[in-house]
């Protein structure tokens, strides 16, 4: 199935024209990105981290209280 | 359609070559193929007949890595070109954001170049896009053939590009014409990101 490609001079060595495209294609998405950027972002949904077990005296914040009950029953 | 996922930061394009069996769809993708650097190399999925002929479609994923903070994927597809390939042409259209029409000029080609472009037409209606606005470059292929057995890029482009979009005239199977082409219609496809059409999906 894959034919060989001849070569055309250039910018045709292997990976050459793909780099090209690259930059261009990069320069366009950093473009509109950008334009698509300007209304407010939600911010990232976080995820429920277990929290590390606290060292004696040191209060951490806790996502909710439910979490909390259960971390605490393990 | 859906070309940008800010959820997942994520940026992925379908596009699709369309165009008459043997007009050089597959070698479009073979030639991207074979210019991608090693680390970016996936698997091409292509299924071909013992005859070298296209049977259900070709895929190229195009990993473009982070780009802005996205993760950018092009997702390229062919069509099979023969006919009696309807349905599998149909479900390759599926949530398409832009297509390469790979016109053959050869002369005696021309009815099937319009037969398949009327082809495309029906099946994007079908799809619930609009012909008219979806992001489209033609592409004249086989411009390596004598003079004498093709018709000329004007009269092709008369003929085909009745919307006016970016056309190009190509030699696939050495590569010429062929990132031109597919830089012209990541452009495009990009270019609506910022449109309104996002809010279509």
């Amino acid at each position: 199935m894959a034919k060989e490609s001849k070569k055309k001079g250039e910018s045709e060595e292997e990976g050459g024209e793909f780099d090209d495209f690259m930059a261009d294609i990069s320069q366009e998405i950093a473009k509109r990105v950008e334009s698509l950027d300007t209304k407010p972002k939600a911010p990232p949904v976080e995820r429920k981290k277990t929290p590390a077990v606290p060292d004696a005296g040191l209060i951490v914040e806790w996502p909710n209280i439910a979490d909390r009950m259960i971390e605490e029953m393990r | 359609m859906s070309v940008v996922n800010y959820g997942t930061r994520e940026i992925t394009c379908k596009i699709v070559y369309y165009g008459p069996g043997r007009s050089g769809k597959t070698t479009n993708l073979q030639h991207v193929y074979s210019q991608l650097p090693e680390e970016r190399k996936g698997k091409m999925v292509s299924l071909a007949t013992e005859t070298d002929r296209t049977l259900f479609f070709d895929f190229l994923p195009l990993d473009l890595g982070t780009i802005s903070g996205f993760a950018t994927r092009f997702q390229l597809y062919t069509v099979p070109g023969q006919v009696y390939y309807a349905a599998t042409r149909k479900l390759v259209l599926q949530g398409v954001d832009g297509v390469v029409f790979v016109a053959d000029s050869q002369s005696r080609q021309l009815a099937e170049n319009i037969e398949s472009l009327q082809d495309l037409h029906a099946n994007l209606a079908d799809e619930g896009l609009d012909p008219r606005t979806l992001p489209l470059v033609m592409q004249y292929n086989k411009r390596d053939l004598p003079a004498g057995e093709i018709s000329s890029i004007e009269g092709l482009d008369e003929t085909l590009n009745f919307r006016d979009v970016p056309y190009f005239s190509a030699t696939a199977i050495n590569g010429g014409g062929v990132f031109e082409t597919l830089r012209s219609i990541a452009s495009l496809v990009l270019s609506r990101l910022s449109a309104p059409a996002v809010k279509e999906s």
